[in-house]
């Protein structure tokens, strides 16, 4: 291992031994939305791979997710008609954690097919195709009405199969007693920190794979796809290979965020998953920082707060010292929907390299010369 | 500490202190000496924007209340977030509201999917989920399961079944078409219709129904057209609702047409009337339960003068004829009622005893006559109304009040 490798992997184990413990220093509730932060974390790391290291925009990674969420709450929740694989039935049976991986390969499987015909697509073409995909994937799921509930979702909150505390009432004294959850040797006393340590757990694995996988041969070879596609078709690339991989991948990682996403919400329907969530992945992506890794933190901090929390405290926003904006009403409709909007705006405007182009300024000024040019 | 008695009085001090301390914590959340937080979500952006209203409505009200006093002492803060009408939005800023904010109780929430997505949380969690706004029957239905759930608004069946039951009497024989969402929505409506024609000689004799992503319903007209059925029923949100005018007019066919109240607001009918050259809106029939501020009727009646000065005073900007905003004050005054009728111990528990016994005859934003009512084995709060007929740009009521019951 290269120095430089064992400071990154130094650095790794200490953000790990950070998230470990953050949950003690937060409330219960900020350990939920932190987790969420995790999901799209996740989706962002796979939406990147895509997009910022192959360079094959996508404006469908929604409907990834879709798949994965989907088949998480059809597995824990489904009961008649069973559904019936490899000879097992799959009757309400299944706990979520075990469905996780399998979301991811469904979603895998679907994105590695898509491959192929987005092999004949470049750019902006390849954009709409995906955009597609997105539009359409809402309405095919209400058709199925029958497994996916149509247009009302599943709602796995009551669901046998979901890892939370249990509550029982005590027969002598009718006190209410929590039962933790109980994990690897560890306690648990709220699914709020339940679900932080899923998300986190599964977002740290995820990262140090897709490091692995970029930092490589493999990792290169899509650099060079990116770059230039007949440079690197004529140094031997099989340009099929490497970009269904790439989606097929980039898919996996959008069916554990949808299959972690419809655990933390207990829900899934159509709506879960619109088509505006494929936008803000993508936004995702470039606010954190186009072909980065863990500067991608930032980008899912982004879509998450500002979408739930920030864009709903409008005045918060935009402050009132600035004058040219007057007295604005931020109870009118669509407030949210335009705060979001310029404060997208203004950070492309800052930091149009996203958050790891902000990182890559703040080095290259605390070092030398020769250090800037790489 | 040298004296006894000093370290005796420290002691009685820290008492009193830790006693005090858990007499404070000991009351439901969201609950002061002097405030009362409720929270709920609502469509501020995405495609139900326009249902935004009831919320800002809602508000209005509960400014004005407070500035005559506010309920038993304390003033009523309402935070409403957006959820864009997407449920897992809602669930996420529900929970925001439930364990961050922590909300007295959730608070006219707008949506059918939306309440059921967040109903198994806010039971388990034994937080109120006060005066739904929407009128899927399951809400008043299911109150076994969901005992922390009530509606507010007449039931989908209710409503159906007020159609049924007119048609049974002003158009005996009549062959009825139904356009429906497919969904809770739309099949309650349809249920309550069947319900209210049983026993007369009023069919139903055609069904279409449309998915709520379809993008028109020009084939589902064209099949219910050739059915050849001479009522139409409208059981469709209004864009829908809209496209089933202008393309009946399209096609030469005139029945009778029954539009539910989700689509009749007085602006979508002009829009359907596709200024005023579409003569398929004249003669519709719809229901209709609160004050419309577009109705020359209550120009001079004192609910809607004190309407129209609530909203200007606290409401500035927005539109004053939206009958939304009407919604929003009649949830909001019942709210405040029920509130006071709670008692200065306000409890959760004891919120929801008094939704249990309801009996209020009085809110003035409610058609004259209209009570409120609900009993231990009853949960559907208002189960009145008028019917009223679309004419020359605007609706008139006709008739007495329809009280749905059920069976």
């Amino acid at each position: 291992m290269r120095r430089a490798d064992l400071i990154r992997v130094g650095v790794f184990v200490l953000a790990a031994v950070a998230l470990f413990l953050l949950p003690r220093f937060i409330s219960d509730f900020r350990a939920q939305q932190f987790a969420y932060v995790g999901i799209y974390f996740i989706a962002l790391l796979g939406l990147n791979l895509l997009t910022g290291i192959t360079g094959q925009i996508s404006l469908g990674h929604g409907a990834f997710m879709l798949i994965g969420g989907y088949t998480t709450a059809i597995l824990m929740s489904n009961q008649d008609p069973p559904l019936e694989f490899f000879g097992h039935a799959f009757t309400n049976d299944m706990r979520d954690i075990w469905t996780i991986p399998i979301a991811g390969l469904v979603a895998g499987l679907v994105g590695f097919l898509f491959g192929f015909p987005a092999l004949r697509l470049t750019g902006l073409y390849l954009a709409l195709a995906t955009f597609a995909i997105a539009v359409a994937a809402p309405a095919v799921v209400k058709k199925f009405d029958g497994l996916s509930g149509g247009g009302g979702g599943i709602n796995i909150f009551e669901v046998e199969t979901r890892t939370r505390p249990v509550e029982t009432t005590d027969p002598v004294t009718f006190e209410t007693i929590s039962e933790p959850i109980k994990i690897l040797g560890l306690e648990i006393q709220s699914f709020n920190e339940w679900l932080y340590y899923l998300c986190w757990t599964l977002a740290m694995v995820m990262f140090g794979v897709a490091w692995l996988l970029l930092r490589g041969r493999f990792g290169r070879t899509l650099r060079a796809v990116r770059d230039s596609e007949l440079a690197a078709a004529s140094s031997g690339v099989n340009l099929a290979r490497y970009k269904t991989f790439a989606f097929g991948i980039s898919a996996f990682y959008a069916g554990v965020a949808g299959s972690l996403l419809a655990i933390a919400t207990t829900f899934v329907n159509p709506d879960t998953f619109p088509i505006a969530l494929s936008i803000f992945l993508l936004v995702g992506v470039v606010v954190g920082g186009l072909g980065s890794l863990w500067p991608l933190v930032f980008g899912a901090v982004f879509i998450h707060f500002m979408q739930i929390e920030w864009a709903q405290r409008v005045e918060g926003v935009i402050p009132d010292f600035v004058p040219i904006l007057g007295d604005i009403d931020t109870d009118a409709p669509g407030a949210p929907a335009v705060a979001f909007g310029v404060v997208l705006i203004l950070i492309m405007l800052a930091f149009p390299g996203g958050a790891a182009g902000l990182i890559r300024t703040l080095r290259s000024l605390t070092t030398r010369g020769y250090d800037r040019v790489r | 500490m040298r004296s006894p008695r000093l370290v005796l009085s420290a002691l009685l001090l820290a008492g009193a202190i830790a006693t005090g301390a858990t007499a404070a914590s000991s009351a439901d959340p969201g609950i002061t000496a002097k405030t009362i937080l409720l929270g709920g979500t609502s469509p501020l952006s995405g495609p139900a924007s326009a249902y935004a209203s009831v919320a800002r409505g809602a508000n209005a009200y509960f400014k004005y209340a407070n500035s005559r006093g506010g309920v038993n002492g304390r003033t009523i803060t309402y935070t409403y977030v957006d959820d864009a009408y997407n449920p897992a939005q809602t669930i996420q800023a529900t929970k925001q509201l439930v364990e961050q904010d922590k909300v007295f109780a959730i608070f006219n929430s707008l949506g059918t999917e939306q309440n059921e997505a967040i109903r198994p949380y806010l039971n388990q969690a034994k937080v109120p989920q006060l005066f739904i706004a929407s009128g899927a029957t399951t809400f008043g239905h299911d109150f076994k399961q969901y005992p922390w759930t009530i509606g507010f608004q007449p039931s989908y069946r209710a409503e159906g079944w007020i159609y049924g039951k007119y048609l049974a009497r002003a158009k005996p024989g009549a062959k009825v078409a139904v356009l429906l969402q497919n969904d809770a929505y739309g099949k309650d409506l349809l249920a309550g219709l069947k319900q209210g024609i049983a026993r007369s000689k009023v069919k139903v004799i055609a069904a279409e129904p449309y998915e709520v992503t379809a993008t028109d319903v020009q084939s589902q007209i064209a099949k219910l057209k050739s059915s050849g059925a001479n009522v139409l029923a409208l059981f469709a949100t209004p864009r829908f609702a809209i496209q089933s005018y202008v393309f009946a007019n399209r096609l030469g066919w005139r029945p009778l047409i029954v539009n539910n109240a989700v689509s009749s607001a007085s602006n979508i009918m002009t829009l359907a009337s596709e200024g005023g050259t579409n003569k398929a809106v004249e003669n519709s029939i719809s229901i209709v339960f609160l004050k419309d501020p577009t109705d020359a009727k209550w120009r001079n009646d004192a609910a809607m003068k004190l309407y129209r000065s609530i909203m200007s005073r606290h409401a500035k900007g927005a539109n004053v004829k939206d009958v939304y905003h009407v919604y929003g004050m009649a949830v909001a005054y019942e709210t405040v009622k029920v509130l006071k009728a709670a008692g200065k111990n306000l409890t959760r528990a004891g919120l929801m005893a008094q939704t249990r016994k309801l009996n209020d005859a009085s809110n003035p934003f409610l058609l004259p006559g209209i009570a409120i009512k609900t009993s231990a084995t009853e949960r559907f709060p208002i189960e009145q109304a008028l019917l009223q007929r679309w004419s020359k740009g605007s609706w008139t009521s006709f008739g007495g009040l329809w009280g749905y019951r059920a069976g």
